[in-house]
């Protein structure tokens, strides 16, 4: 099937490799909430771990983080395997979903928190050094003795950032950092993250379920459903070429159109469509003859057009989004699906009005046939 | 109606109550210390210090009060803080709620009764029996200050329990995780993040049980057999017994004042420590 079968992009070779899972599986009682995980995180890289609520991508973190163990397989950081190994003793550090700072100490006692513990003890005024420095580094300088209740949701996901890279962790963990904040902030955050990434050079892992934040800030994303890995891959690697359904309808969005495949599936192959139609697409991997697979075209590669070859639908509803139109359109046995045309497709073909009859084409490379699953 | 005049009824009896059963009380009692003893018990008033002055006279019960009282608050937190901590963090979740009326289920039964049941425990044929037949021998428990303590704690254990479980329970519990992520070992966790973020439940406990304990008659006089008393024996003694009504509301005005002082004090403590005075549920 393909959805077990993911190819792992692999790393550049010259990328030293920081963490790694290696068939790593957990279970709660009889729920089985990661399966067989292998993957391995290259250093300085920034990757997502993407996918709904239950997925298990925050039991994938935890278990990095050192706050479950795997019920099978191995976790290896630098090479080592660290299964046994408490959080406190691991060279990682987490930004909790709500942050987790201590209510009862000001900005510095939380940002300066993991250098106390270290034995032998840091000298206070290079602790004091530190802790401003990475205020300064989250841009929070000046609120050195604030409460933590003072603060608004975003500096105190500053406080928490800075009170984890603090200690130069060999891994940064972020558990739906930005779930707290309203949109323009989450932006804003999107992009600084992306710069102290850069600056620091740390490696980030983040967990999300927010697809915009993943695509815009990963180098890599790791696609998870039911415990399980489905697809690793850049963001645009997953977004031109989904393995399945599923990753094409997380990753942006897709109108899918059910059928049959015919004939062996290689390069350009043709699926029957369940209304008789026929049409032809890229097949992908693992596919095999009279399969039910689904046609996969995403808006943009989607044209719409007066007159001319195509199937013919009637605009249904139109947004207005600026530099896009996006037209709901319905077809007689197809359904309804959607199609984005760019301003300037309005402009030199004319616009189409809700209730117009038009003609919807697109080239046969950019129809991807996947399993339907 | 107005808000104004509803606010005020709503409030009519509790104020009431506080009126005629503490401000008037209290009130009555300090117009009396200044008084002298009527020839027939009771008091005539006048305005005299007399009564004041012969505090010392019962030094004995003001000395046990003081030190049994802040010793068996104390002992009592250091029992009830694991019992609590084990409620509230460690506790399967499924069980926690059964083990939390287990802890409350020892106040089904009248604290009289309870206490009665001790002085078999302490008396001759209890545990002094058991440790003679293992060769200690010549242990007397009941009527010391031990016997008292004993009472006490057991006593009070429920009081300091549940304020120290609530707001351990309420502690959120990805604080320790990051704490641990953070590199501390888990007694360092204990000490930095758990114990400064009970303190609010210590302090309303060590409250509870502190002013509870300054006014205790019943545990004293039964475990105690008149040897160990505290200034609320002497008080029963005072107005009952020899029904020196002046003399004993001197030693009542003597230990309200003791109290507030103590509660004042404690209270810049504890605000001192961290926890604002909002989270001393208490006050």
């Amino acid at each position: 099937m393909a959805i077990e079968a993911y190819t792992e992009v692999t790393l550049p070779a010259d990328r030293k490799v920081v963490a790694e899972l290696r068939g790593v599986s957990k279970s709660f009682g009889d729920v089985l909430a990661a399966s067989d995980l292998n993957l391995s995180i290259g250093e300085g890289e920034f990757l997502s771990f993407l996918g709904p609520s239950g997925c298990g991508k925050t039991t994938a973190l935890r278990m990095l983080a050192g706050f479950e163990a795997p019920s099978e397989g191995q976790v290896l950081l630098d090479g080592d395997v660290v299964n046994d190994l408490d959080a406190h003793n691991r060279p990682v550090n987490m930004v909790f979903q709500q942050y987790a700072l201590f209510p009862h100490m000001t900005v510095t006692q939380n940002i300066g928190y993991g250098l106390r513990q270290v034995r032998p003890r840091i000298p206070k005024p290079q602790i004091a050094e530190r802790v401003s420095r990475a205020l300064e580094v989250v841009r929070l300088g000046g609120f050195d003795d604030r409460k933590i209740w003072e603060m608004s949701g975003g500096q105190q996901q500053r406080v928490a950032l800075a009170r984890a890279i603090i200690n130069e962790p060999k891994l940064l963990l972020l558990d739906e950092p930005m779930a707290a904040l309203d949109r323009k902030l989450r932006k804003e955050m999107q992009i600084e993250l992306q710069d102290l990434q850069r600056q620091l050079g740390i490696t980030f892992v983040l967990v999300t379920h927010d697809q915009e934040e993943a695509l815009s800030m990963s180098d890599r994303i790791c696609i998870m459903r039911d415990g399980r890995i489905v697809q690793i891959g850049s963001p645009q690697e997953l977004y031109d070429r989904p393995n399945s359904r599923y990753v094409a309808d997380f990753v942006g969005t897709s109108n899918f159109f059910d059928g049959t495949l015919q004939g062996s599936p290689e390069g350009l192959s043709t699926v029957l469509l369940d209304n008789g139609m026929q049409v032809q697409g890229m097949a992908g991997d693992g596919l095999v003859d009279h399969q039910d697979v689904c046609i996969s075209v995403r808006p943009e590669q989607m044209k719409l057009s007066h007159q001319g070859d195509g199937v013919e639908v009637k605009v249904h509803n139109r947004i207005f989004l600026g530099e896009h139109t996006e037209y709901l359109v319905s077809h007689q046995t197809l359904g309804d699906f959607l199609v984005l045309a760019p301003r300037q497709a309005d402009l030199t073909e004319g616009a189409f009005a809700v209730g117009d009859t038009a003609t919807v084409s697109w080239e046969a490379t950019a129809a991807l046939i996947l399993d339907r699953n | 109606m107005t808000q104004r005049t509803r606010n005020w009824l709503l409030l009519a009896p509790a104020g009431t109550w506080f009126l005629v059963m503490l401000i008037v009380p209290l009130t009555v009692v300090f117009i009396f210390s200044f008084g002298e003893r009527a020839p027939s018990g009771g008091v005539v008033l006048a305005l005299t210090f007399e009564q004041y002055a012969n505090l010392p006279a019962r030094w004995a019960a003001f000395k046990n009060t003081m030190t049994l009282a802040p010793i068996g608050t104390l002992s009592a937190l250091i029992i009830a803080y694991p019992l609590a901590y084990f409620l509230a963090v460690k506790a399967n979740p499924r069980w926690k709620t059964i083990l939390l009326v287990l802890v409350i289920v020892p106040f089904w039964t009248s604290i009289l009764i309870r206490s009665y049941a001790w002085i078999f425990l302490l008396g001759g044929r209890g545990i002094p029996a058991l440790l003679e037949w293992v060769g200690i021998e010549g242990l007397r428990l009941i009527n010391t200050p031990f016997a008292v303590l004993v009472g006490i704690i057991y006593g009070y254990l429920p009081l300091m329990v549940f304020p120290i479980f609530v707001s351990l329970d309420k502690l959120d519990k990805r604080l320790l995780e990051a704490s641990s992520d953070l590199g501390a070992k888990p007694w360092k966790t204990f000490l930095q993040v758990t114990l400064p973020l009970s303190i609010p439940g210590i302090a309303t406990g060590c409250m509870l049980v502190f002013i509870l304990l300054m006014g205790e008659y019943l545990i004293p006089a039964l475990l105690g057999g008149g040897k160990v008393f505290f200034v609320g024996n002497a008080l029963v003694d005072l107005f009952l017994q020899s029904r020196n009504w002046a003399y004993g509301s001197a030693v009542a005005v003597t230990l309200v004042v003791i109290m507030l002082i103590t509660v004042t004090i404690y209270m810049r403590l504890i605000s001192r420590l961290g926890a604002s005075r909002e989270d001393v549920s208490i006050m």
